[in-house]
């Protein structure tokens, strides 16, 4: 499969995972802050805003606007990249290039999807309804994927990206709760911090999981466990990991070696030690420093891709 | 009747109706099953259409449009129809021209014959600036230069079909002819009748065995790896490359997908380079290999060019083409007829007047106001001027510009061309269209049944360009009656 196809596919499932991630993120935060905190929303979207790693461009933003509304950044900015308005105009631009080798269901989906996102309203209604209409589609246009494109390496690079992309949105969101939502210490353990928790586990989808593992009443490391280390949870690091290693592996069936061996290595050692870690050791030794660490296990498996697959210098043709 | 009551013909040949109002024959059975529509049912079907159109994304892109850059291409449900003697005639006149312009093109890269024996001036060939010094003595496999051709016809007010332009660079337009007529399959099917109609979705497997005919000498028809080449999703026929890639399973690869070592071609994969054998591009010559025409480049490859002189790629179509589709060209191309085939044109031109001969230049300057003018290089519509429809103004302007720059401009009696009736929302109303069939040839020619119609923007207008308004229009073919 041609390198810039595959590449592009990548990031076709990235976009979308993070489409569907800012829309639950967004969604839950607001939510769950707006009933906890008589202040109002105004710090939901401060966590949402970290989360997403943009403080400091928001802050950019700002000294421009100073009006500048957070729902307008993250929401419908078209200036910053990682708004949910953004990464859907991007899916789509990514899905028309690589218009033959989706199926005419997934492009349809995909640009119906993206010529909703260019209306929307910013009260608290419209915006529910919105979050709901971009999580349902891009569910549709998950399953339309997987009944309707080719079982071909396109189709593996696709995965790929869609299952990096969670792991790292799932990392954000834990990382967000423990180190920004909460700096008071003698909070944790109380309704609040349970309730935050909650949110969390809404945040990834994770509520009736948790519920139906069995992990007991809501506290963080059994959080931890589920979001982090539970196999069959299906936005659980470890599973998105392990899914990411099985997609690789196939993407990679025939590429020599010589391109494949670096990410191959990365994914494996990743998943590897995601297998072997325990929720209250990890906590012990430090939940950010392991998220940091993560993440940029994460960034070094993308870079391994685009350095010696997507982008790799073309060696001598072999005849 | 009821859906046509108060159509008026204006001016020249209307291809539905004769001057007073009888059905001509190639649209007696349309007529009959469309009996009992009226404005209501055509409104319905048209928007149901419409509807298919734009859920299929058959879109153009404009250029600096800030509320969606992308376009749906006017369609109208009625077709131009055309009866199977006419069709062959033309079908025979297309495979003539397009087999003589390859014959042109093969010679002047090579014995340049035609110059010698003084069928046309050496400065138009060899001053032209798409003749390509690089092809020089280069022959492309099968000898052919051309292989996707599209030639510009109008019918005048005698009802004789004439060349208007050849398209012989990167001649755009099919993937909407298959799409009009998948749109009218599937909203008007009640209007076909059966088994009358010859198919078009032929087009891209004739296209994908043409490119593996004229793979290079020493790749075997299983091996030949073809592709095609896009400046990318940024262009405005993005759509029609997208459309070809998918219609023949090939891979639709940028300038960046591709290297070259050793002077083979190679598209960049997951897996490694892997080779490429025949590049179908759709980048001008100009920008196919910066280390050859324009160095800035970054749609081409480089080092292309020296890998198809190499005889290890092919270049379909090839490099240099554009001498032959040239404006001034054409007032030349009966005389090329009869030097390489010994035959009179089948499809007559239309009487063309170039600056660049004296004589042909003074009764420009004298008669501007009968003629258009048009420029002798470009394409879409642009720079025309219609001297009856234009001011003063105007007129001294053209003037002025061919005074200055005579070669640069051509001239031609305004031609009537025929029109066929197009709804203009409330009523139908007499459009002028010319037609575009496509020609593809490999180890011979074949013609696409029909063609592209493209209709004018309304009912005054000459000129049918997309980019200037128009639309289209689905093209029938009738096969010959069965005996009954």
């Amino acid at each position: 499969m041609l390198s810039r196809v595959a590449e592009n596919l990548y990031w076709l499932g990235r976009y979308l995972e993070r489409a569907d991630n800012v829309a639950r993120l967004a969604d839950v935060n607001v939510q769950a802050t707006t009933e906890m905190t008589p202040a109002g929303g105004g710090q939901a979207w401060d966590a949402v805003i970290a989360t997403l790693g943009a403080a400091e461009e928001y802050e950019a933003a700002l000294e421009e606007r100073p009006d500048l509304n957070p729902i307008d950044f993250v929401i419908y900015s078209t200036a910053y990249a990682q708004s949910l308005r953004s990464t859907v105009a991007a899916a789509r631009g990514i899905a028309r290039e690589v218009r033959e080798h989706i199926s005419r269901e997934v492009f349809e989906e995909i640009n119906r999807l993206y010529l909703g996102t260019n209306r929307g309203g910013t009260d608290e209604a419209s915006l529910r309804t919105f979050y709901a209409t971009v999580k349902r589609a891009v569910a549709a246009i998950l399953g339309l994927f997987d009944n309707t494109v080719l079982m071909t390496e396109g189709r593996e690079w696709f995965h790929c990206g869609l299952f990096l992309e969670r792991a790292e949105m799932t990392s954000r969101i834990m990382d967000a709760k423990y180190f920004i939502i909460l700096p008071v210490p003698e909070d944790v353990g109380g309704p609040r911090d349970r309730y935050q928790w909650m949110a969390v586990l809404r945040s990834a989808s994770a509520l009736e999981a948790y519920r139906k593992q069995d992990y007991g009443p809501v506290t963080g490391p059994r959080v931890a466990d589920l979001l982090m280390f539970d196999p069959d949870f299906p936005r659980s690091l470890v599973y998105c990991v392990s899914e990411l290693h099985r997609h690789y592996d196939r993407a990679t069936e025939h590429t020599p070696p010589v391109r494949s061996v670096h990410a191959a290595r990365e994914i494996t050692l990743l998943e590897l030690d995601l297998r072997a870690a325990d929720a209250r050791n990890v906590i012990r030794s430090g939940l950010h420093q392991f998220f940091d660490e993560f993440q940029g296990r994460l960034g070094a498996i993308d870079n391994a891709l685009r350095t010696h697959i997507f982008q790799a210098l073309p060696e001598e043709p072999t005849r | 009747m009821d859906l046509f009551s108060g159509y008026r013909i204006r001016s020249g040949r209307d291809e539905m109706f004769t001057p007073n109002l009888t059905v001509r024959p190639p649209y007696r059975d349309f007529l009959e099953r469309v009996r009992d529509w009226d404005a209501a049912t055509f409104i319905q079907r048209q928007e149901t259409a419409d509807l298919d159109t734009l859920n299929s994304g058959i879109t153009f892109t404009v250029y600096n449009d800030d509320a969606g850059t992308e376009r749906i291409f006017p369609f109208s449900l009625i077709p131009r129809i055309i009866a199977p003697d006419e069709w062959n005639r033309l079908e025979r006149g297309l495979v003539q021209r397009v087999t003589a312009l390859n014959r042109f093109l093969v010679d002047i890269y090579g014995a340049q014959d035609c110059v010698s024996d003084g069928v046309i001036p050496p400065e138009l060939v060899f001053d032209h600036p798409a003749y390509r010094l690089k092809m020089a003595g280069f022959c492309p496999p099968l000898g052919v230069y051309a292989h996707i051709a599209g030639i510009d016809l109008i019918r005048d007010s005698e009802g004789v079909f004439r060349v208007l332009e050849d398209n012989l660079r990167t001649p755009s337009g099919v993937s909407y002819v298959l799409e009009n007529r998948r749109t009218m399959l599937n909203t008007v099917p009640d209007l076909f009748p059966e088994g009358r109609v010859e198919p078009v979705d032929g087009y891209p497997e004739r296209l994908l065995e043409m490119m593996v005919a004229v793979r290079p000498e020493d790749v075997t028809a299983e091996e030949t790896r073809a592709v095609i080449l896009t400046p990318g999703a940024a262009n405005s026929a993005y759509f029609e490359h997208s459309f070809l890639a998918r219609q023949m399973g090939v891979e639709l690869v940028e300038g960046r997908d591709l290297v070259v070592h050793d002077e083979h071609v190679y598209l960049r994969a997951t897996t490694g380079l892997e080779p490429v054998h025949v590049i179908y591009r759709r980048v001008d010559d100009d920008y196919l290999d910066p280390l050859v025409f324009l160095p800035d480049s970054m749609l081409g490859v480089a080092g292309l060019v020296n890998a198809y002189r190499a005889g290890n790629v092919t270049i379909v179509n090839a490099v240099g083409t554009g001498v032959a589709d040239d404006k001034t060209t054409y007032r030349y191309v009966p005389d090329l007829i009869r030097y390489y085939l010994g035959e009179e044109a089948i499809i007559p031109n239309v009487e063309t007047y170039i600056g660049w001969r004296e004589d042909d230049l003074a009764f420009m300057m004298e008669n501007l106001g009968d003629l258009v003018l048009k420029p002798a290089e470009g394409s879409g519509g642009y720079g025309i001027v219609v001297g009856p429809q234009a001011s003063a103004d105007t007129l001294a302007t053209a003037r002025e510009r061919l005074r200055r720059e005579p070669r640069k401009w051509i001239a031609q009696p305004l031609q009537e061309f025929s029109t066929i009736p197009t709804f203009d929302g409330e009523r139908f109303e007499p459009r002028r269209a010319d037609l575009r069939p496509f020609v593809i040839t490999g180890e011979s020619s074949w013609v696409l049944p029909g063609g592209l119609t493209r209709v004018a923007a309304n009912a005054e207008s000459y000129i049918v360009n997309s980019s200037q308004g128009g639309g289209s229009k689905d093209t029938w073919v009738l096969r010959e009656q069965p005996e009954p």
